[in-house]
């Protein structure tokens, strides 16, 4: 299996499953279906994302919020997917972050908790592209326009990585 | 007093539910606990709610404390000031969830050691001048620490390099005032000086360093010396 999954410790009936997809031919079909509900998981676009981390503390801050009645927007897909904007704009977010029409790969973020299942394979099914490990994400990765979207200062980019300068935007958006 | 993290609003009485937990130090604002999060080692500051506090008093101070912290954690990395990277707030319970620096040393037990120590005190000239170009950048971006002391500034490992990282802004603000930034390196000079005794050459070495480093030190030197003439048994005879 080359999908990563990682149990949330603040949230341990919560584990969420990442899997990565290369080479994808049907991405309109696929933004179809989650939109409609028939895929129930987040479709982000890969070359926005430098770590699994990334995703993981978009998650788990839609998580918290999910739970306490708290989200900004309306489906916890679409949460984490705005989660992962360095802004409050929400379309701008699911534009950016998420997936579009012409895009030929995809991560797909999945929940589980008490409450739902996941059918890994059933999804996997659904996607007309080749699953590949997450360590592949570094080739898929767009530096540049990551950089240009979360905006770090030359300092900034001193003293820690360009990861760091995002976990810090995304966490403190909305108090920022 | 297992886990009652699920109920909103009772989290703040209790540990925060994650694994691995280890209370690390209790404070009297907050407890800091180290564990594992995401995948990543980190470091939980929990305000925990005080009973003396008027509920409503109480829920206010800890949220903009917890608030002002992330706020400021940002600001410092922004203009290349080292601090922890914030990995998540959560605003019911005030936690802030922090990358944890390890093996890092406080400032102020590196003095102490090597002080006691009694080796090549040279370094420790190189450090207070590494300290005041840091607080000089920092109050060079209107960010007032509002709590220096050497227990609030880490040396990532190994100490020698004087990789220097600030740590608890709870009682940060943006100030441009001299006389905010004057009071700022005045608590320094109090918790330095009484913390590590001779070290009055060492802290003249930082306020060199400051006053050389930063662009607008000299009506801040100014306001700490008056800030100087203030305070128990002083003669405020201007």
């Amino acid at each position: 299996m080359q999908h990563f999954t990682h149990q949330l410790e603040l949230f341990p009936d919560c584990s969420v499953t990442l899997v990565l997809f290369n080479d994808v031919k049907n991405a309109v079909a696929l933004r179809k279906k989650a939109m409609e509900g028939s895929i129930d998981g987040a479709l982000i676009n890969p070359a926005m994302i430098v770590d699994p981390f990334q995703i993981l503390v978009a998650t788990n801050k839609a998580v918290h919020l999910h739970r306490i009645g708290k989200m900004k927007t309306r489906t916890l897909n679409a949460e984490i997917i705005f989660n992962l904007s360095p802004n409050n704009n929400i379309s701008d977010a699911l534009k950016k972050f998420g997936i579009s029409d012409n895009d030929s790969a995809v991560i797909i973020v999945l929940i589980e908790d008490k409450e739902k299942t996941v059918n890994l394979e059933g999804i996997i099914s659904q996607v007309e592209g080749q699953q590949v490990s997450l360590a592949e994400l570094n080739k898929i990765t767009d530096i540049a326009k990551v950089k240009k979207m979360y905006k770090l200062t030359p300092q900034e980019e001193k003293i820690g990585t360009l990861l760091d300068g995002i976990i810090c935007r995304m966490s403190t958006k909305d108090i920022a | 007093m297992a886990g009652g993290g699920g109920e909103a609003g009772m989290c703040a009485v209790f540990d925060p539910p994650l694994q691995g937990l280890q209370l690390v130090q209790q404070g009297a604002e907050a407890r800091l606990y180290r564990g594992q999060f995401l995948g990543r080692a980190a470091v939980v500051k929990l305000r925990f709610p005080k009973r003396y506090r008027h509920p409503a008093l109480e829920e206010r101070l800890s949220r903009r404390r917890t608030a002002q912290e992330a706020r400021s954690l940002l600001r410092c990395r922004r203009a290349g000031i080292s601090a922890p990277v914030v990995y998540f707030v959560d605003y019911i319970s005030n936690c802030i969830y922090l990358e944890d620096i390890i093996g890092s040393t406080t400032v102020r037990d590196y003095i102490t050691s090597v002080q006691q120590s009694g080796k090549d005190t040279s370094n420790l000239f190189l450090l207070a001048e590494k300290i005041g170009e840091v607080l000089a950048r920092m109050h060079d971006e209107d960010l007032i620490h509002g709590d220096l002391t050497t227990s609030n500034m880490l040396l990532r490992p190994p100490v020698e390099e004087l990789d220097l990282v600030l740590i608890d802004f709870g009682l940060s603000f943006i100030s441009g005032l001299p006389e905010d930034k004057g009071v700022d390196l005045y608590v320094l000079e109090k918790a330095f000086l009484s913390t590590h005794p001779n070290t009055d050459t060492l802290f003249e070495a930082l306020l060199k360093k400051y006053s050389t480093t930063s662009k607008k030190s000299s009506p801040v030197i100014k306001k700490l010396d008056e800030v100087r003439l203030r305070g128990r048994k002083r003669s405020m005879v201007g």
